[in-house]
């Protein structure tokens, strides 16, 4: 199964489907650098591109958050410590929004675009939320942690984990006394990072936690620090295996049991190519996991080398995370989202906020992407991405025209619900055209169509095609596509290739992989 | 079981139209797969369909935020609850009294008129085992109704539709707001938010031939389906179906909820009797859509700003006295309709709030609270304990009723469906149906 696509096999659409699964897809010229390429050379350059590093945010560097911290500390009312951490949790806040669009414009720009996706797949694993773990720096040093080893090694990057301070916090590592040791990170350790349910015992939990004793944060550089006089240094049977253990032991123990490269590749294979993969294929890639040290680049070039990869069930497979969804409409559309609180409303009404994973067990992915409101929603923000977003349409409040302010506009939530009935009650179609300005510019037609294109439906809708769906047109898709487009006048203008954009946006074909 | 004409017309529309013509790409594949399914279903004779006009509902309102339980219901004649909060305590002389011992805030006052019409039930003490005092979590808790130590991915009412309305559509759970609850999340996705303009389209006008490739595409074209969700007519949902295909059978469900929804809003007026306020336009809605004859078996709607940590007194009742306005009006308005003995509400909260006020006239995250029922075919009265102001937990409340006892007997009882398979385990039964 897991025989190599023949060279002969590898084209445009091959290409492009290795693209947009081990990253967020691209322009045709990206996509046919790679068909040319040939596929070894392929997913050679996504492996080992050295990405340019990026510039933190300017506030990533420990205790940015320092004054704001201390003045909660040194407040003497209590109305002055409510106000301090008000300013606290404000200005955290205004971090966590510049990180998620960090984040975003990484995936974006970057030119190592595996590593990003890698990355992403080791937060949703190693799931940690920023509802618990402050301040911001913590979720960005971890980030920076999992993009470290994300094509590294499985054991090392567990050890790091291990190790990282939100997940100090996020699992109770940190607060774990050798008295009393919190088991929570040393469950998961197994039950999520590692191995699956039912691959250890209640006793290998209750051993390990005694072993990742210890484990503290230093408050003045915010990185991990080891603490021996709270470390139980007693012998621990861990796994049938007696000894002195210490956490990273623990790791080393864990993964000399074969289920562990079982549980991770499957979880790789579904990441990446389809759902529920037959056994004999997840026993045959765990063996040349754990042949391989579990370096986690030799995996993924088996994986992207496999005829099963390319195949017909892996084809249309997948359906888009929402931050595969907005990355892969701004890398391959070059549509433009908006900053700030506007941006991460957006992530919200779609399902998936980066930094924010549901709980401890990640993003369920799959169908669970899609349910009416937010498929619902990834329609209405389609649009809006391609003719410019407008406040209303991400939970912000219409900025009011400049010269006049409407006294009964009230707040925005007021005004939400207001029109919820009556543009049900009218049957109109959605919310009426306003005069408000948008929050982003329209996707910019000119960069991307040239005046033949707008004389030619078939040339024009070949050419979006191509870049909306990145793979050669499916002859009875683009059929119906020019049939549409053929009603209207030529040349086509601005609105009119908006409107076919949209269209193409707006199917089930858009929505997977 | 009567059937309604309606979905006999629908079916024999599909049989005629859909497997008459020739099948092309253009008619989505699970169309028909469901066919295959419902004619098999059928031949059993075991098909049923909800009628919207019997079923009991049930109304779901969050308090989110976690509500002070105590400034709601309050033990007024206990001196440790004024000790514990000398400046936000509410004043003997205002508290409505209930039972001697406990009584409402007065923002409260019309719950005491509906309580004393025997609309009314108190459930007192409610909580779970080992309280997590995280918003995030313990909604969590409260949706999924699991362990505070175990996290589950599908919530109860989801579960509920899993088992008990398949074949229903995806209007057996209506959500006002935006965002489906956990509480929904289903293996066999079900439920429908409104959101404002949510009406899944192409959304523009200008070009008829544009919305009717977006709705081949996506499946929904309204010649073939007239109105009716093909939720109704499947069974489960396959898990075999593809991702297109289950994409296309959501945006089906979405566009046929929504266009059912604007058809009942468009027959049936509101009463103007509700507050302003979007618990009461939710409210008004919700009671549109039932008097409208949707088939829908649950509606949940919330109300925010619970999260009293300073300053709570004004803010407090003000939320109090919107939700006792708003389930008030509610309550009338059903009764009026003559349909207010087939429909439950009730409130839940994430959290109560810890038994002391702090230093910023407000109160922190605690742990049980009280949940209040209405509805025309419940037992009224008080249920549970109010517990004790004494004997605390690190400074909380100790739970007497564990909500997935409340949850128990609102499934076996009201919705009459089996709470064991549901909540996977046997937490008893309260009275109050």
């Amino acid at each position: 199964m897991l025989t190599p696509l023949p060279s002969s096999k590898w084209d445009y659409d091959a290409a492009g489907h290795l693209l947009v699964r081990a990253g967020f897809g691209g322009s045709q010229a990206e996509i046919q650098d790679l068909a040319d390429r040939g596929i070894q050379p392929s997913i050679e350059k996504l492996l080992n591109s050295v990405p340019t590093e990026p510039t933190p945010p300017t506030w990533a560097y420990p205790n940015s958050l320092k004054d704001l911290v201390d003045q909660i500390r040194s407040s003497t009312t209590p109305e002055e410590k409510v106000k301090a951490r008000q300013a606290f949790n404000q200005a955290n806040r205004a971090q966590m929004e510049e990180l998620v669009q960090w984040w975003t414009q990484q995936m974006t720009d970057t030119n190592a675009p595996l590593l990003e996706k890698m990355t992403l797949f080791w937060h949703g694993h190693f799931a940690t939320s920023a509802t618990k773990v402050r301040p911001a720096y913590k979720m960005w040093l971890q980030n920076q942690t999992l993009r470290t080893h994300a094509l590294g090694n499985f054991g090392a990057l567990t050890k790091a984990v291990s190790r990282d301070p939100a997940m100090l916090v996020w699992l109770d590592l940190a607060s774990s006394r050798k008295e009393r040791p919190n088991e929570n990170f040393a469950r998961e350790l197994m039950e999520l990072f590692t191995l699956g349910e039912g691959n250890y015992t209640e006793n290998d939990i209750k051993e390990s936690a005694k072993a990742f004793t210890g484990y503290r944060i230093n408050q003045v550089d915010q990185q991990f620090r080891f603490v021996a006089n709270q470390f139980d240094p007693s012998i621990k049977v861990f796994m049938k295996m007696a000894g002195p253990w210490n956490g990273d032991q623990i790791i080393d123990i864990i993964f000399e049991q074969p289920q562990c490269a079982k549980f991770i590749v499957a979880k790789v294979w579904e990441f990446f190519v389809y759902d529920d993969p037959d056994a004999s294929l997840v026993d045959a890639l765990a063996a040349k996991f754990r042949q391989a040290h579990y370096e986690i680049g030799p995996l993924l070039c088996t994986i992207f080398s496999s005829e099963e990869f390319y195949s017909d069930r892996a084809k249309g497979a997948i359906i888009k995370s929402p931050i595969q969804y907005l990355v892969q409409a701004r890398r391959s559309l070059g549509v433009y989202t908006p900053t700030g609180r506007a941006f991460v409303n957006i992530y919200r009404q779609l399902g998936q906020v980066p930094f924010y994973p549901p709980n401890v067990k990640g993003w369920d992915g799959g169908k669970s992407w899609i349910n009416t409101g937010t498929l619902t929603y990834r329609y209405q923000i389609a649009r809006a991405l391609v003719n410019g977003i407008r406040p209303e349409q991400v939970g912000l409040p219409r900025l009011p025209q400049k010269s006049t302010t409407s006294p009964n506009q009230g707040t925005p939530e007021q005004s939400v619900i207001a029109s919820m009935p009556a543009n049900l009650d009218a049957g109109s179609p959605g919310p009426a055209a306003t005069p408000f300005p948008p929050l982003t510019s329209p996707w910019p037609v000119e960069k991307y169509v040239n005046s033949e294109d707008r004389k030619d439906v078939k040339r024009l809708l070949g050419k979006l095609y191509i870049q909306i769906f990145q793979s050669s047109p499916q002859s009875d898709l683009l059929k119906n596509f020019i049939e549409v487009a053929s009603n209207k006048t030529l040349p086509l203008d601005d609105g009119s290739i908006r409107d076919l954009v949209t269209l193409m946006m707006t199917t089930p074909n858009y929505q997977v992989s | 079981m009567s059937q309604e004409p309606d979905v006999v017309t629908r079916r024999d529309f599909l049989r005629t139209s859909v497997l008459g013509a020739a099948l092309s790409w253009t008619v989505p594949v699970f169309i028909e797969r469901t066919f295959s399914a419902l004619n098999a279903e059928a031949a059993e004779s075991s098909l049923q369909v909800a009628t919207g006009k019997d079923h009991p509902i049930l109304v779901v309102l969050q308090l989110a935020g976690g509500n002070d339980g105590l400034n709601s219901v309050v033990p007024y004649v206990d001196d440790a609850y004024y000790r514990a909060r000398p400046t936000i305590g509410i004043a003997k002389d205002k508290v409505i009294n209930l039972s001697g011992h406990i009584g409402f805030n007065p923002a409260l006052a019309p719950f005491k008129a509906l309580f004393d019409e025997g609309h009314l039930a108190l459930l007192q003490g409610v909580g779970y085992p080992n309280p997590n005092r995280s918003h995030f979590r313990s909604t969590e808790i409260w949706q999924t109704a699991s362990d505070s130590s175990k996290i589950i991915r599908t919530g109860w009412l989801g579960r509920y539709f899993d088992n008990c309305c398949s074949g229903e559509g995806a209007t057996a759970g209506v959500a006002l707001g935006g965002q489906l609850p956990q509480a929904f999340t289903s293996e066999n996705p079900t439920g429908i938010t409104l959101n404002p303009g949510s009406r899944l389209g192409f959304a523009k006008e200008t070009d008829a031939s544009e919305q009717a490739l977006f709705n081949q595409l996506n499946g929904i074209d309204h010649d073939t389906v007239s109105g009716a969700s093909i939720g109704e007519l499947s069974g489960p949902n396959g898990s075999g179906m593809t991702a297109v295909e289950y994409l296309q059978r959501t945006a089906l469900d979405a566009q046929i909820g929504t266009d059912k929804i604007a058809e009942v809003l468009r027959r049936v007026k509101p009463e103007t009797t509700y507050p302003k306020t979007q618990l009461g336009n939710s409210l008004s809605l919700i009671s549109r859509l039932i008097a409208g004859g949707l088939p829908t078996r649950v509606y949940y709607a919330s109300q925010g700003g619970y999260d009293t940590h300073n300053a709570q007194e004004n803010s407090h009742n003000r939320l109090l006295g919107d939700l006792a306005n708003a389930v008030s009006a509610f309550c009338r308005d059903l009764k009026s309709k003559g349909i207010f003995d087939r429909v439950m509400t009730i409130t839940f909260s994430e959290f109560g709030r810890r038994v002391a006020e702090n230093a910023s006239k407000g109160t922190d995250h605690g742990t049980a609270a009280p949940m209040f029922i209405s509805g025309g075919a419940i037992k009224p009265g008080i249920y549970g304990r109010s517990p004790s102001l004494e004997q605390l937990d690190a400074g909380d409340l100790i739970y007497n009723v564990d909500f997935r006892s409340v949850y128990t007997t609102i499934l076996n009882q009201w919705l009459k469906a089996p709470a064991s398979k549901v909540l996977g385990h046997d937490f008893g039964s309260l009275a109050f149906v």
